[in-house]
């Protein structure tokens, strides 16, 4: 196993990218090391089944190692790059699930999910990470309940304005406004973050 | 749309909250080169990527990392299968019998009678082929067990670069029905917006005719079939007198587009200078219009706007003088039941 390094999940060296570009199977590992916790809670959250985000995990890294050359720094940090990719697949494979009529009880899973949890570090979790972790915390936890709810059903389900709108029993224009709100607000509490150029 | 409804998607684009044609309609401002509009996606796009951070961790399996890596670190298959080849051959059965029984002439003894001699040589010659005989047995077997191991390991490696393949064919099947599913939800929601937009083509249809007090549709057959439709028309159906008792008519009243459609049959044709004229009775008779039934006619469909009769419950036509008259002065040919 390789040892864990300097870098923070939330700052991964765009040159470790380049270096999987090349073959570079240590880099790949390393990659893993790096960002597989991240991914796996955010497939886990969306997917809410252990072996179904492991296998969305496979399929992410799989294409991760044949598209690296797709990534393109100018649009985005390696671990954005990395979520987007992830949700945009498990978002995929939700509606895939939808529309074999596939139903599951999220917040049933949710309970399996959180039995599961490691609050623990990981032991690639540097400080920084630590800091920007709990400062997205603390800006999700501040919004209004109806807001945070609203960009969640967005987020983790993919639901649209007028589905999350439907399902909340709320008028469009109201649900659009929450996510604006929402969305504005944790801009203006993480800008900092933003300005320091980890997530860009 | 306009730039400010764009530029206020922006957020909502970012949470993943649009739709496809709203999605659509923003990248293809985006595209288009708005400076502002990019900025302020960077920045909503960089919070959201900040989400997931929120949620407790929880680590994959560990034997997560090992399967994906193993994905990724083929077994080089000649490499392994290389250094079998010499051991292989060491282990020819011709080379491993003349190696265990290299060929000897068997000893005499020369201070033996001969009948002993006799009978140790046969004793000798006796044991030396049923030991040759097994050991020969345990030899082929072990070689035929050689060989089948080879075999096995050559099936293995052959079944390990199938298993590859298949792999590899099934990631790309996967890969092929997600991009289908994604076109089957993007038809899906094409088939949600053309619903969408049909009804507001209805509505818009119903506009334009409450505005220009005209139905679309052209024909009055065609209005008359969609007023038949509608639950809020009223109906009122016309008997004949005793003078034409095989005619009927049925009337219909829109209060909407304050339209009466009056359709008759059996009414016998008009006389010379005559014309048949419908009234609706309230306190007095109001005539709403007059009609001519020519030879040969036996249903006629009168259609006339009438403002405000909706207190009118009794309906009639009579026949009058040719351009009709203020009042009734002729005979009753429909009546309706009050």
């Amino acid at each position: 196993m390789d040892k864990p390094s300097q870098h923070t999940t939330s700052m991964i060296d765009p040159s470790l990218l380049a270096r999987v570009l090349k073959g570079d199977q240590q880099a790949f590992s390393q990659l893993y090391d790096h960002s597989s916790t991240l991914l796996f809670t955010l497939a886990l959250r969306i997917l809410g089944n252990r072996e179904e985000a492991a296998e969305l995990l496979q399929d992410v890294y799989w294409e991760v190692w044949r598209k690296v050359s797709r990534y393109d720094v100018g649009r985005g940090t390696p671990v954005a790059w990395l979520i987007t990719l992830t949700k945009s697949r498990a978002i995929d494979r939700l509606r895939a699930r939808a529309s074999r009529g596939y139903q599951t009880t999220n917040s049933l899973e949710a309970g399996t999910a959180a039995e599961v949890a490691d609050p623990g570090p990981s032991p690639f979790e540097t400080q920084a990470d630590q800091e920007l972790r709990a400062a997205v915390e603390a800006a999700v936890a501040g919004l209004p309940q109806a807001q945070q709810q609203a960009i969640e059903l967005a987020y983790y389900e993919g639901l649209s304005h007028a589905q999350i709108a439907s399902r909340l029993n709320q008028p469009l224009g109201t649900v659009k406004t929450r996510i604006k709100l929402g969305m504005s607000r944790l801009r203006d509490s993480l800008q900092q973050w933003g300005n320091h150029g980890e997530l860009q | 749309m306009t730039h400010e409804a764009l530029e206020e998607s922006l957020p909502l684009y970012a949470a993943g909250a649009l739709d496809r044609i709203e999605r659509q309609a923003l990248e293809a401002h985006l595209l288009s080169g708005c400076a502002s509009c990019h900025n302020a996606l960077k920045d909503y796009q960089s919070i959201a990527a900040l989400l997931p951070l929120a949620l407790s961790p929880t680590k994959p399996p560990h034997s997560l990392k090992s399967t994906i890596m193993a994905e990724r670190n083929p077994v080089p298959i000649p490499a392994e299968a290389a250094p079998n080849e010499p051991a292989r051959q060491s282990l020819e059965p011709g080379e491993w019998m003349n190696h265990l029984f290299p060929p000897v002439a068997p000893a005499r003894s020369s201070s033996l009678p001969w009948a002993l001699g006799l009978a140790a040589l046969v004793i000798a010659a006796v044991a030396g082929y049923f030991a040759w005989n097994v050991s020969t047995q345990r030899s082929i077997t072990s070689a035929n067990i050689q060989h089948l191991e080879a075999s096995i390991q050559e099936k293995s490696t052959k079944l390990a670069a199938v298993q590859r393949e298949v792999g590899d064919q099934a990631k790309a099947l996967a890969e092929l029905r997600n991009e289908l599913q994604q076109r089957t939800n993007d038809v899906t929601e094409t088939k949600e917006q053309l619903t969408l937009r049909d009804a507001e083509l209805e509505e818009a249809r119903a506009q334009l005719s409450r505005q220009s007090g005209t139905h679309v549709p052209g024909t009055p057959q065609d209005e008359l079939a969609a007023l038949l439709r509608m639950p809020n028309a009223k109906t009122v159906s016309l008997t004949g007198s005793d003078l034409a008792k095989r005619a009927a008519g049925v009337l219909l009243y829109d209060s909407r587009t304050q339209k009466v459609w009056l359709y008759s049959v059996n009414l016998p044709e008009c006389p010379a200078g005559t014309t048949y004229q419908l009234w609706a009775i309230r306190d007095k008779p109001i005539s709403i219009g007059t009609f001519h039934l020519d030879t040969g006619e036996t249903t006629h469909l009168l259609v006339k706007k009438v403002l405000n009769f909706t207190d009118a419950r009794t309906f009639a036509v009579s026949l009058e003088p040719a351009g009709g008259r203020p009042q009734p002065t002729g005979p009753m040919y429909l009546l309706s039941r009050s």
